[in-house]
C-alpha cells in the first residue's frame, strides 16, 4: 500500500476552510471548494530558499553556520560543515538563534525609564530623542565627574570592540567586562608560568585531566567535540568534580573531589613525578625554571597528604601520576575555562600550569598549544584625545596583586563605585552585559547602580541589568547585523577568520551598537573616531589576507593555514625568566607564593552547605534562559541535593526550598541528587530574574547571583564563586 | 384493474428519496474504499484501490467523501427545517405508528410468503390474507426507522470525524465515532437490500417504485396494499365532495 | 535497483546529551511547544555500588526517534491508511491529508514517536526529514549532532555509512519483547537504557472493528440471502394468491 503525498489536492486547506466556515457562518465567500481542488504550488520549495552563512552569537565560540532563509524569514540554521573549529556542528543553543530573533520578547524601540528604576514603567522614544537623551547625559557626567565618570561595560561580541574604542576616545580608562566573572584566574596562571595563555590539543592527546572543567555541557569548540573524538581513540579522561556532570558521568574515572582542594591532588601528582624522576630531564633542563624549588617545595605534598585533603585515595593518585607521566608530552591537565570559583584560583591553576610543564606538553601534539597566527591587521584609527583633568588610573586599579588592566575586576570596581573611592563615577555604559545575574552578591551590585545618576543599557531583550537602567537601546541579534571580522583559535584544528553580514534585515528599530555609538560620537563631538563603517574597517582587518575575502563569501570562513606545532622553536618564553615558569620570580618579588602553596579551603560550617556553580548546555550563562526553544529544555533552575543530605532537612524530591546566604536568598526546588557530595548543593545560573520582561522565565527559579557572596581571587581580582556557604531549609508549601 | 391514479408522494419526496439514494451509494463506494486498513478491509483492498485510482489519490478519495457527506447532510437539514411540517413531521407520525397485533402479523406473514409463497403460509396454519396496512407498511416503516435512526448516527460520526481535524481534541471520541459509523452503515445496508428488492425487483410493489417517479399510485394498488391510507384518501375526498 | 531501507545507526555512547539534535529537528520540522518528534533517552547512573558509578553503572544517554519499523503497530491501528510503510524508501510515512486525527496510531508505537499536532490536529512524527532529503541534506538531527552520534543512510546499500556501521560492529535494537516491531534504529551494543517502549496498544474501537467486521458483513450478507430466496422463488416458483382472498377481504371492507 502506498500513498501519494505530493497530491494537487489539499484536503488540508478544504477543512481549514470549512473550519472557518463552522466558526463564523460566511455567507457568500468564494467557491473554496473547488479552489481546493486547484493544484496548489504553494508549498515551500527548495528553490524558494536562499542560504546564507553566518557566525553563531548564541555564545561566544561563533561557530560556523548556514542560515536557511525563505520568504525573508529564517526556516533554519545549519551548522557550516566547512567550518573546522566547531567540527561542522551546531548545539542546541546554535539551533534556537532563531529564537532569539523571533523571540516577542525582544526590545523594539528605545525606552525611557519613568517611575522608580525596576518599576517597569517605559516612555517610548525615538531614536533622535534617545539618542540626544544620551549624549546630553554623558555629557553632564564628564563635565562634572571627569570622562572617567562612565563606566563602560563592553559585553563580548564582535562589536563589542567598538564599545572599548568609544571608552577610549570618550575618556574612560573604566571598563570592565565579563571576563573577571569568568576566566581571568586561569589566565594569570598560564601567562605567569608560560607567558602565554594555551589551547589544548585535545584530538591528538592520550590522557586528560579535567579539574574543575565540565567541557561537555559548558560547550567550548573544538575541545568538546574533538574530546569525544579522542575518547574514541582511546585516550583515558579524568574528571575531577564535586557534581557528578556528563563529563564526569562520560569520563573513565571520576572523584568527586572536596571543593577548593585540587590544588592538594596536583601538588601530590607533582610530588609523584619529581619523586619517581617520571618527566624528561632533558627538557626540563632546557625549558624549566625552578625545578630545584620546586622539587624541594612539593617533598610535603604526598599523595597520602592529599588524600586527607581532597578525599581521592593516595594510592590512585599515584598511578594517575604514573599514567599520566607514561602518557606525556601528549597528556595535558586541562586549563579549564571559568575559573571563578576560590580565592586562591590563579595559585591552584598554578599547580595545573606547573604539571602541565612537567608533562613537557607545550606546543607539542596532544599538549597545550600558543595561539596560532590568525593574521587579521590592527585597523589604524586616529590617536585617541587626551583628556587632562582626568585621574591617573582606572577606579579599581590596585585592589588585586596581579589585576588586567584591560580587564579589571568587576567586584573591585563595584566596591570602588559604592565607596566612591578615589573619585566617582556616575554613569554606566551596558552592552549585552548584565551584571544583576552573572556577578556574585546581587544586592551589591544594585547598590552601586543606586549611586549612578545615568545608567544606559543596549541589549537584545530586557535583561535584568536594562530592566533596572534609565535608558534601554534595542539591538539586533547577530543575524541581522553586519559586523567586523574576527580572528579565531581552533588549536590543532586551525587558526580562522569569521565574519557576519545581515542574513534578513533588523527587525523593529533595533540598532547595532556600532550605529549607536557612531551616532553618540557625533553628537560629543567626537564624529572623526567614527568617521568609518563597518566595511571600511572589515577591509582594512583583512588587508594582509588576500584570499579572506573570497574564502568568507564562499566558504563562510577562512582558514590561515599557519604552523601548529613547534611555534616556540627557537623562541623565547615571554616570561621574566623567559623560562617556562615553576618558580615566579616576581611573585617573589611581590611578595606573593612564587610557587602554591596550600591552604585548606575553609571547611563548610555543620548545617550549611557550599554552594557550586556551573554550566549546562542549554544556556550561555545567564543570557538564553528565556529563548523559547532552550526555556522547554529547562523552564527553572532547581536545587542539587544529595539525598542523605535532603533526608537530613525533611526534603523530598520537588519541594520548593529555601537558600539563604550571607547576602541574599531565593526559593527553587530541590533536585536530589546522588551525583552530587553531601556538603555540596548546586544551581544553574540565570533563574530568578528581576525584570518582567523575561516573560517566559521571571518567577521562575532562584537567582545564582543572589546567593552568591562576592569572593574574589587575590591574585587576579576574578570573582570567586565556590566559596559561600548556604543554608538550605525546606519551605512549606 | 382500475386505472384511476392517486397522489401519494410531493415532488420534493421524489426528489429528496432519489438524491438520498444517489448519495448513499456514492458515500458506500467511496467510503468502502476509504477502509485501507488491509486488516479492517474485508475486500482485500481490491475494492479500495479501485477506488483510489478511480479518484486519482486516497485523499481525493477522502475529500470527496466528505464534500458528498456534507452535501447529504446539509440538505436532509434544509428539508428538515423548512418541510418539517409539511412533509418531515407527517413523515415522522407515519412510521413511528404501531399497531402491534396486526403489524406482527404482517411481518409474519409477508415475510413467509415473501420466501416460500402462499402454500407455504397455508401449511404453516396461517390464514392466506394479510393483515390491512397504513400509508407504509410495517416494513417500509421498519426501514424507515432504521434509515432514519441510522442516517442520524452516520451523519454524527460522520461530522466527528471530519471535525476531529478541526475541533475535536479527544481522539476516543473520533476513533468510536470510525466504529460506529461503520457499523451503522452496515445496519442500514442490510435493510437497503430487502428495500431495493421489495421496490424495485418484486412485482408486488412494482407500482411503487414507479410513484418514486410518477409521484402517483393506481388506486386499485392502494386499495390491495395500503388498505387503511387508501380508505383515509376515500374518506376525505368523500368529505370534500359533500362539503 | 533494490529497494531503499533508510535507517540510522547510533552510537549511544558518544551522546553528551546536549539536546542539539531535538532543538534542531524543533525548528526544522516547526514542532510545537511540549512536542517532540526526537528524543534523548537517560539512563540514571547507579550510585548505589561504589557511590563512583563506573562502566553499566555511569548515566548514559540514549538518542532516539521514530523507527521506522519493518512491522510497524503505528500502520496496523490506521484506520485510513494515512499512516503507511513507503515501500520506496522504508520509512513509516503520515499522509496528512488522510490523516483524520483520530490518534489511533499514538498508543500503538511503543516508542511514543508519535504526537498530535494541536494546530492542524493531525498525527506527526519524525519523517527522516523528507524536505531536506529531497534537497541532498541529511536529516536535522544528524547534521547538527556535535558528536556524531546518529549516522544515517541506506541499509539496503552496502556501501552506505550504515551498512558498513552495522557490518563492522556489534549492533542491537531497542524493543518491548511483547511488541518487537523490527525497529530500523540500530544502537552500537551496550547502550542503555533499554526498558523504556512499552508495548504497543491499538484503541479497543480499533480492535473491536476487527471483531465486528466479519459480524457486520455476516449481516448484510444474510439480508443478501434473504433477498436471494425472494429473488430465486418469484423466478422459480408460480405462487398466485388464492383467488378468495381477495373477495374475502372485499366483503370484510364493506361490512
Amino acid at each position: 500500500m502506498s500513498s501519494n503525498i505530493n497530491t494537487p489536492i489539499s484536503r488540508r486547506n478544504f477543512l481549514k476552510w470549512s473550519g472557518a466556515a463552522t466558526a463564523a457562518t460566511v455567507v457568500g465567500t468564494k467557491t473554496p471548494v473547488l479552489h481546493a481542488l486547484v493544484p496548489s504550488d504553494k508549498k515551500a520549495d527548495a528553490s524558494n530558499a536562499e542560504y546564507h552563512f553566518s557566525a553563531c552569537d548564541m555564545c561566544l565560540n561563533k561557530c560556523g553556520l548556514v542560515a536557511r532563509v525563505e520568504n525573508n524569514v529564517v526556516t533554519k540554521l545549519d551548522p557550516n560543515q566547512k567550518f573546522l573549529k566547531s567540527r561542522g556542528m551546531l548545539c542546541a543553543r546554535g539551533n534556537a538563534g532563531i529564537a532569539q530573533l523571533y523571540d516577542p520578547d525582544r526590545l523594539k524601540y528605545p525606552l525611557l525609564r519613568k517611575g522608580k528604576r525596576g518599576e517597569g514603567k517605559w516612555q517610548r522614544l525615538s531614536w533622535d530623542e534617545a539618542l540626544d537623551y544620551a549624549a546630553e547625559q554623558l555629557k553632564k557626567i564628564a563635565d562634572e565627574y571627569t570622562r572617567c565618570g562612565v563606566l563602560f561595560s563592553p559585553g563580548s561580541d564582535m562589536q563589542s570592540t567598538f564599545v572599548h574604542w568609544f571608552a577610549e576616545v570618550f575618556g574612560s580608562y573604566n571598563v570592565t567586562t565579563h571576563e573577571s566573572a569568568c576566566l581571568l584566574s586561569r589566565n594569570r596562571a598560564y601567562l605567569d608560568t608560560f607567558g602565554e595563555v594555551p589551547f589544548s590539543d585535545v584530538l591528538h592527546t592520550k590522557y586528560i585531566i579535567m579539574a574543575g572543567a565540565n567541557r561537555y555541557e559548558a560547550l567550548i569548540t573544538p575541545d568538546s567535540i574533538d574530546l569525544m573524538s579522542t575518547r574514541k581513540n582511546g585516550t583515558k579522561l579524568v574528571v575531577l568534580d564535586p557534581r557528578y556532570t556528563k563529563t564526569a558521568a562520560l569520563a573513565d574515572e571520576w572523584y568527586p573531589v572536596r571543593p577548593g582542594t585540587d590544588m592538594a591532588f596536583f601538588l601530590a601528582i607533582i610530588h609523584v613525578i619529581i619523586s619517581e624522576k617520571l618527566y624528561d630531564q632533558a627538557y626540563a633542563f632546557e625549558k624549566l625554571y625552578g625545578l630545584e624549588q620546586l622539587s624541594e617545595h612539593v617533598k610535603q605534598y604526598s599523595p597520602e597528604w592529599a588524600e586527607g585533603e581532597c578525599e581521592i585515595p593516595a594510592k590512585d593518585i599515584t598511578r594517575i601520576a604514573r599514567e599520566l607521566a607514561a602518557a606525556a608530552p601528549a597528556a595535558i591537565v586541562y586549563p579549564g575555562r571559568r575559573t571563578s570559583d576560590y580565592v586562591n584560583s590563579t595559585q591552584i591553576r598554578r599547580s595545573m600550569a606547573i604539571l602541565n610543564a612537567l608533562l613537557g606538553n607545550w606546543d607539542r601534539p596532544g599538549g597545550l598549544l600558543a595561539a596560532r597566527q590568525v593574521g587579521l591587521s590592527r585597523v589604524e584609527l586616529p590617536e585617541a584625545p587626551f583628556y587632562e583633568d582626568n585621574p591617573d588610573d582606572r577606579l579599581d586599579i590596585g585592589k588585586a596583586h596581579m589585576m588586567f588592566e584591560e580587564e579589571g575586576s568587576f567586584k573591585h570596581m563595584r566596591d570602588a563605585i559604592i565607596e566612591a573611592k578615589p573619585y566617582p563615577i556616575k554613569g554606566w555604559f551596558v552592552y549585552k552585559h548584565n551584571p544583576l545575574q552573572s556577578e556574585a552578591n546581587r544586592q551589591r551590585t544594585l547598590e552601586m547602580m543606586e549611586k549612578l545618576d545615568f545608567i544606559l543599557t543596549v541589549d537584545i531583550a530586557m535583561s535584568d541589568t536594562a530592566w533596572m537602567s534609565d535608558l534601554v537601546l534595542p539591538a539586533p541579534s547577530y543575524l541581522e547585523r553586519q559586523d567586523p571580522a574576527s580572528g579565531l583559535q581552533g588549536s590543532s584544528a586551525c587558526a580562522c577568520v569569521v565574519t557576519r553580514n545581515p542574513v534578513v534585515p533588523a527587525l523593529f528599530e533595533s540598532k547595532p551598537v556600532f550605529e549607536i555609538l557612531k551616532e553618540l560620537a557625533n553628537r560629543l563631538e567626537l564624529g572623526e573616531y567614527f568617521d568609518f563603517t563597518l566595511e571600511e574597517y572589515r577591509k582594512q582587518q583583512l588587508k594582509n589576507l588576500p584570499d579572506a575575502e573570497r574564502a568568507l563569501r564562499e566558504d563562510g570562513v577562512y582558514y590561515n593555514p599557519s604552523k601548529l606545532y613547534g611555534v616556540y622553536e627557537g623562541r623565547i618564553y615571554k616570561t621574566k625568566s623567559k623560562k617556562i615558569e615553576l618558580y615566579n620570580e616576581r611573585y617573589a618579588e611581590m611578595g606573593v607564593d612564587p610557587m602554591p602553596v596550600y591552604k585548606s579551603p575553609r571547611k563548610v560550617p555543620s548545617g550549611r552547605f557550599r554552594m557550586v556553580v556551573g554550566r549546562n548546555a542549554y544556556f550561555t550563562h545567564c543570557t538564553t534562559q528565556n529563548n523559547a526553544l532552550l526555556h522547554e529544555l529547562m523552564p527553572e533552575n532547581s536545587l542539587w541535593i544529595h539525598p542523605k543530605a535532603a533526608a537530613g532537612l525533611g526534603i523530598k524530591e520537588g519541594d520548593l526550598v529555601e537558600v539563604s546566604s550571607a547576602v541574599g536568598r531565593g526559593e527553587l526546588k530541590a533536585s536530589l541528587k546522588d551525583g552530587i557530595r553531601e556538603d555540596t548543593v548546586y544551581m544553574a545560573s540565570g533563574f530568578g530574574v528581576l525584570s518582567k520582561g523575561l516573560t517566559n522565565i521571571y518567577g521562575k527559579g532562584a537567582c545564582m547571583a543572589e546567593i552568591l557572596e562576592d569572593f574574589s581571587d587575590e591574585l587576579s581580582g576574578n570573582m570567586a564563586m565556590h566559596e559561600t556557604f548556604v543554608k538550605v531549609a525546606r519551605k512549606v508549601a | 384493474m382500475n386505472s384511476k391514479m392517486i397522489k401519494r408522494h410531493a415532488k420534493i419526496t421524489i426528489f429528496m428519496h432519489w438524491f438520498n439514494t444517489f448519495c448513499w451509494f456514492f458515500l458506500l463506494a467511496t467510503g468502502l474504499g476509504l477502509i485501507r486498513n488491509d486488516d479492517l478491509q474485508l475486500t482485500g483492498g481490491w475494492w479500495s484501490n479501485l477506488m483510489v485510482s478511480l479518484f486519482g489519490s486516497a485523499e481525493t478519495l477522502l475529500l470527496v467523501h466528505e464534500i458528498v457527506g456534507l452535501v447529504w447532510a446539509g440538505a436532509f437539514m434544509v428539508f428538515l427545517v423548512f418541510g418539517f411540517r409539511k412533509y418531515v413531521l407527517p413523515f415522522l407520525r407515519q412510521i413511528f405508528t404501531y399497531s402491534p397485533s396486526r403489524d406482527l402479523k404482517w411481518l409474519i406473514k409477508k415475510n413467509i410468503q415473501m420466501t416460500l409463497g402462499y402454500k407455504w403460509l397455508k401449511r404453516l396454519g396461517f390464514t392466506p390474507d394479510i393483515p390491512e396496512q397504513g400509508f407504509y407498511n410495517v416494513g417500509q416503516k421498519l426501514f424507515a426507522v432504521v434509515s432514519v435512526l441510522g442516517g442520524i448516527v452516520i451523519v454524527v460520526t460522520g461530522l466527528i470525524m471530519f471535525l476531529s481535524n478541526i475541533l475535536i481534541d479527544n481522539t476516543a471520541i473520533v476513533q468510536w465515532a470510525i466504529l460506529i459509523h461503520f457499523v451503522t452503515v452496515g445496519l442500514v445496508i442490510g435493510g437497503l437490500l430487502i428495500h431495493i428488492y421489495m421496490a424495485a425487483i418484486s412485482p408486488d410493489e412494482r407500482p411503487a417504485f414507479f410513484s418514486m417517479f410518477t409521484g402517483t399510485v393506481p388506486e386499485d394498488y392502494a386499495e390491495h396494499h395500503h388498505k387503511l391510507w387508501y380508505d383515509e384518501v376515500k374518506t376525505a375526498e368523500r368529505k370534500a365532495h359533500s362539503a | 535497483m533494490m529497494k531503499k531501507q533508510l535507517a540510522m545507526v547510533i552510537d549511544s555512547s558518544s551522546c553528551i546529551d546536549c539536546k542539539a539534535c531535538m532543538t534542531a529537528c524543533k525548528v526544522e520540522n516547526q514542532v510545537s511547544a511540549g512536542n517532540w518528534r526526537n528524543w534523548i533517552k537517560v539512563q540514571d547512573a547507579d550510585f548505589a555500588q561504589s557511590g563512583r558509578p563506573e562502566g553499566a553503572d555511569s548515566m548514559h544517554f540514549q538518542p532516539g526517534n521514530c523507527m521506522h519499523c519493518d512491522n510497524p503497530t503505528c500502520v496496523q491501528a490506521c484506520p485510513t491508511s494515512a499512516t503507511y510503510k513507503d515501500e520506496k524508501d522504508g520509512t513509516v510515512k503520515v499522509n496528512e491529508n488522510l490523516c483524520i486525527g483520530c490518534g489511533s496510531c499514538i498508543p500503538a508505537c511503543p516508542y511514543g514517536a508519535r504526537y498530535r499536532r494541536p494546530d492542524k490536529k493531525i498525527v506527526d512524527k519524525c519523517d527522516f526529514c523528507e524536505h531536506r532529503r529531497q534537497r541532498g541534506d541529511l536529516p536535522a538531527c544528524v547534521t547538527t549532532c556535535p558528536t556524531k552520534a546518529r549516522t544515517f543512510g541506506d541499509l539496503n546499500d552496502p556501501d552506505s555509512d550504515v551498512a558498513r556501521l552495522l557490518k563492522r560492529n556489534k549492533t542491537m535494537r531497542v524493543i518491548n519483547p511483547e511488541s518487537d516491531t523490527r525497529p530500523n534504529i540500530y544502537y552500537m551494543s551496550m547502550t542503555a537504557p533499554l526498558n523504556w517502549p512499552v508495548k504497543a496498544e491499538i484503541p479497543t474501537p480499533i480492535q473491536l472493528w476487527k471483531f465486528v467486521n466479519p459480524l457486520v458483513w455476516g449481516f448484510v450478507g444474510l439480508n443478501a440471502l434473504g433477498v436471494l430466496a425472494m429473488l430465486g422463488k418469484q423466478l422459480l416458483v408460480k405462487d398466485e394468491p388464492p383467488v378468495s382472498v381477495h373477495e374475502e377481504k372485499k366483503e370484510d371492507a364493506h361490512e
